[in-house]
């Protein structure tokens, strides 16, 4: 509610404070104390239950704490157990590709523990373009939360073989090897050998120097050569191969990240925020 | 794996339909050149003749990994 073009942030009467304004039995007007941005999400959500309400406005909260709010481009916490809930980006909470609002396609199971892909058909389109959104080859970051342990060929991303333009994450394929591939996937694919695919994955590339981080431990440093970043949707669940979905995965997937490059500190930071989140809805890995 | 089997027809007419609440379907081919969907979407779905197709074991295509 405003008043001219002010809007009401929280509203005392003498030290008393007034938790909602009606006209009527219409109300107008409620009191939140949450972030401003949790509640965004929250509302568009429909998130109810106050653990999952609580759940959110802690991560915002660490996330701008850690000053790592601003860096983020999209952000998909997959509260609520459904795909109307699971579909919001939590950085702009709106119903509109604009927003990159995930679409999901194809088999998908919902739950309280996140978003499961059939690993046959079933994928999502964030509508992010890296290369539209600012992202370069040596800056930027993408980040992955599983829940299971098995092989795929991607698990999120998108990429043009007509000049090797790729960003995108693999856990773990058969050879038990996780990948980031940030640009040009021969000469900028960073990888370390993995047989557990559970866990928060974050590839990252901050000043030309790609890390790929699992549960907020670096495992590998590769400097990276110059390369263009690929202009294509993100997809999650499947990798955007020429604007077609291929590689299906088959991992359930908590959080979902996409981004400018992070610091260590950073890096470590943004674990330990999204591993506290997961912990506080009893889906941690 | 078991999935259900349509005709190029049906798959056009499922193209861009929500098949639940913010779920759209996405009928692909298999290694035979048959088109499926997944029996999440058949499942979850309220269409009468979805839910009435009949159902094949999965031969996914072999996915040359270029990438």
């Amino acid at each position: 509610m405003k008043i001219g073009s002010t809007a009401i942030i929280n509203c005392k009467i003498g030290s008393v404070q007034v938790n909602e304004v009606r006209i009527g039995s219409i109300l107008v007007w409620s009191f939140s104390s949450f972030d401003p941005d949790a509640q965004a999400f929250i509302t568009a959500a429909g998130i109810t239950d106050p653990i999952q309400q609580n759940a959110i406005n802690q991560l915002v909260l660490d996330l701008k704490g850690y000053s790592i709010w601003t860096k983020m481009k999209a952000l998909y916490p997959f509260v609520g157990g459904t795909a109307t809930t699971h579909k919001f980006n939590l950085k702009n909470p709106l119903d509109a590709n604009a927003a990159f609002r995930l679409s999901f396609l194809g088999g998908w199971t919902h739950s309280s523990t996140g978003a499961l892909p059939n690993g046959t058909n079933g994928y999502a389109n964030t509508f992010f373009s890296p290369s539209a959104n600012s992202l370069e080859y040596n800056d930027n970051h993408l980040s992955y939360y599983s829940r299971t342990n098995a092989t795929s060929i991607y698990d999120i991303g998108g990429g043009e073989n007509t000049g090797l333009k790729n960003l995108g994450l693999y856990l773990r394929r058969i050879g038990n090897v996780a990948g980031y591939d940030s640009g040009n996937y021969i000469t900028n694919r960073n990888t370390f050998p993995n047989s557990d695919s559970k866990g928060f994955y974050n590839g990252n590339v901050i000043s030309s120097s790609s890390k790929y981080f699992k549960n907020g431990t670096n495992q590998f440093t590769k400097a990276l050569t110059f390369s263009d970043i690929t202009a294509l949707s993100v997809y999650v669940g499947a990798f955007n191969e020429d604007n077609i979905p291929s590689y299906y995965s088959s991992k359930e997937v908590s959080f979902i990240s996409i981004g400018d490059g992070l610091s260590d500190t950073e890096a470590s930071n943004f674990y330990t925020a999204v591993q506290l989140f997961n912990t506080s809805l009893s889906r941690q890995v | 794996m078991i999935v259900a089997q349509l005709t190029q027809e049906q798959v056009e007419q499922l193209q861009g339909v929500e098949f639940a609440p913010d779920s759209f379907f996405n009928p692909i081919l298999d290694a035979n050149g048959n088109y499926i969907i997944s029996i999440e979407e058949q499942e979850q779905c309220d269409i009468q003749w979805v839910k009435d197709l009949p159902r094949i074991e999965y031969l996914p295509k072999e996915t040359t990994n270029l990438l």
